[in-house]
């Protein structure tokens, strides 16, 4: 058994009633690294977290942490805390007790118990908020107290399921960055949950993609963006750009419109049915290098916002290309397309990627 | 039963918010008089006899019809009547087992209705709430049938069975709502913490539902220590409840004695009812009788 691998799911699924919410779920997390699990709604995401912290009991397959088998084991008996979604702070409790409940279950020294309740009310910004109540506190602050609840046990693996999605935008980004920072000064393997694609970028050392119940993709988020091996992948991180036609011979010929070259793929049969797609950024609009795919366009909506101007650009009828372009000291307003205008534009081969 | 609609009905009261009144001021002078008419009319007739029995409380001679000026004689009549003052400590042992009885098991069977997923669970949710609408002359008489049937001598002991189980239904119901209203969240991250599931619902579960608990024990309270119907058919002859001791001692004429002991009743029933719309609020949070204040 391989007891670097903090987590091992092995063959989990979950059924309920009638349809599975996990399906035959293989996961192999490192110790210490920050893993996402980051899906749309219903995907299944929250449910294996469950199954990790031993909330949910799976249908079938087993659940390893630390190479024990845990799965028959309930929640108080696992070395795993979670950060809950609604936080879970315990309203009558003040805020040192409610990071000291843990400790307390344990049976630790009372002055233990309060050294490290001040130093984990330190470590998360919240020294001199002891003796208030949860409902004293904003949504950051009462957040940090469900981390520093969870964290102050040391557990092996910390699970947070969707721990930023009540803040707003402003305050999920500062914490996104404090997340990640107290994450590597812990060095607790973090398993977070997300619908929220940037925040799985951002933040994880890998992204696991799920859809559906299964998994679609697990790699670095390099990997998961540049390289995504699905349709699915490719459309649910970030703008994609994707098309349909027909692979032949190293060219994509779209169902309306043009041929693209794409390169030979051996993979791939002649006479598929495929999707292309090449991401915003990876268009040029200017500056074009030999070897470049290029195409021309009209341009129908121009979108203004601060450091980029996306372009909305029609390759071909009922084919429309997102086009992002960076506002960058060169780029003066007046130079910028507007709405009308047939413009040539290209992207290098490699960015355009064909999904089976 | 009959003074919680009025001690409960919000009428219009001076002491609202200032902003409140400013909002308010343009409707009232809309609002029609002759509502205003009825609702004073419905305050008089609702309370016009309790007045009198509180009036004559303090009368100093024994007529019922003539006020002949200010006394405490029948208050210290009642303090030397050994039979209705053991009246009154029986019926606080009645209320008082009664309460506890029926908080422990409401709570216990909130908790389990809103957990239950079971159709089982709602058909018992709704059987629940039978005792709510039965005519409580016809529990009165159900219970008497069934301590007979059984062999059982009434006695105080019967009396405390039949108001846990008439009690109930007040206690779910109020309990439900709150425990419907809990984060299960926080219960899993208790066991989370390490703590087992009784030790989660003891150590948070519980304190979260403790306003409603508490409210919910005072109310009831109040309902059984006045509680007449069910205490007259299960009681037995010695010692009564104070208030069939009332009703037989009226039988032979009316004491002015016994419009002390209402008037001593009737403070003790608002005291605690004020009691059990105030806790809430000592706690910070939003009350347990939401569903009797019809806030």
């Amino acid at each position: 058994m391989d007891a670097t691998h903090a987590v091992r799911l092995d063959g989990v699924s979950k059924r309920f009633a009638d349809s599975y919410a996990v399906h035959d779920l293989n996961l192999d997390i490192e110790a210490g690294r920050f893993f996402s699990l980051l899906g749309p709604s219903g995907c299944g995401k929250t449910t294996s977290l469950r199954m990790i912290g031993g909330f949910t009991d799976p249908t079938e397959g087993s659940v390893l942490l630390a190479g024990e088998d845990v799965t028959a084991l309930p929640p108080d008996k696992r070395n795993v805390n979670t950060v809950f979604q609604s936080y879970a702070l315990f309203d009558h409790l003040s805020i040192a007790d409610n990071v000291a409940f843990g400790l307390k279950r344990k049976g630790v020294q009372k002055a233990e118990i309060r050294r490290r309740v001040g130093e984990m009310l330190e470590l998360v910004q919240l020294d001199g908020f002891a003796a208030r109540r949860p409902r004293t506190l904003s949504g950051g602050q009462r957040q940090r107290v469900a981390l520093a609840r969870a964290l102050v046990n040391r557990p092996a693996v910390l699970l947070l399921d969707e721990p930023l999605a009540a803040l707003d935008l402003k305050l999920r980004r500062q914490m996104q960055v404090e997340l990640k920072q107290i994450q590597r000064e812990v060095g607790i393997t973090f398993v977070f949950v997300t619908h929220d694609q940037d925040e799985a970028l951002t933040m994880s050392d890998r992204i696991c993609v799920m859809n559906e119940g299964r998994v679609e993709q697990c790699g670095t988020p390099e990997d998961v963006y540049e390289h995504p091996a699905s349709r699915f992948v490719a459309s649910f991180m970030g703008t994609s750009n994707l098309m349909t036609g027909t692979y032949r011979d190293g060219t994509v010929t779209l169902d309306q419109g043009p041929a693209l070259p794409v390169g030979p793929r051996t993979a791939i049969a002649d006479g598929t049915a495929v999707s292309v797609s090449v991401r915003p950024e990876k268009v040029w609009l200017s500056d074009f290098e030999p070897g470049m795919s290029m195409q021309r366009g009209v341009i129908r909506e121009t979108v203004y916002s601060g450091p980029t101007t996306t372009y909305l650009i029609e390759l071909a009828p009922g084919v429309t290309l997102s086009v992002l372009e960076q506002n960058t000291a060169r780029a003066r307003m007046e130079d910028r397309w507007s709405g009308g205008e047939t413009v040539e534009f290209g992207w290098r081969p490699e960015h355009c990627l064909v999904l089976a | 039963m009959t003074q919680l609609s009025p001690t409960t009905t919000t009428a219009p009261a001076p002491d609202r918010p200032v902003e409140r009144t400013r909002t308010r001021r343009g409707r009232a002078g809309r609002r029609p008089r002759v509502l205003v008419a009825v609702t004073a009319l419905f305050f008089a007739l609702l309370y016009l006899p309790i007045a009198v029995v509180t009036l004559f409380s303090f009368n100093s001679q024994k007529s019922l019809t003539v006020f002949d000026g200010f006394s405490l004689r029948w208050y210290r009549a009642f303090v030397h009547d050994d039979v209705l003052i053991s009246s009154l400590g029986t019926s606080l042992r009645i209320s008082l087992v009664a309460t506890a009885g029926s908080v422990v098991l409401g709570g216990a069977l909130a908790l389990g209705l809103v957990r239950s997923r079971t159709r089982l669970g709602s058909l018992a949710g709704l059987i629940m709430l039978v005792p709510l609408i039965t005519p409580e002359i016809v529990t009165g008489v159900a219970s008497m049938l069934l301590f007979k049937g059984l062999g059982v001598t009434l006695s105080t002991g019967t009396v405390m069975l039949s108001e846990i189980t008439f009690s109930l239904s007040y206690v779910t119901v109020i309990l439900r709502s709150r425990v419907a209203a809990l984060n299960p969240e926080v219960e899993e991250a208790a066991m989370d913490l390490g703590a087992t599931r009784w030790q989660a619902v003891r150590l948070v579960t519980l304190p979260a539902l403790l306003p409603a608990v508490l409210a919910s024990a005072v109310l009831i309270f109040a309902l059984v220590f006045d509680d007449f119907v069910l205490a007259y058919f299960t009681t037995g002859v010695d010692p009564q409840p104070l208030s069939v001791r009332i009703y037989s001692a009226i039988r032979f004429g009316v004491q002015p004695t016994i419009n002390a002991v209402g008037t001593l009743m009737l403070a003790g029933s608002i005291g605690l009812i004020a009691l059990a719309l105030f806790i809430p609020r000592l706690f910070g949070r939003r009350g347990g009788l939401d569903i009797l204040s019809g806030s």
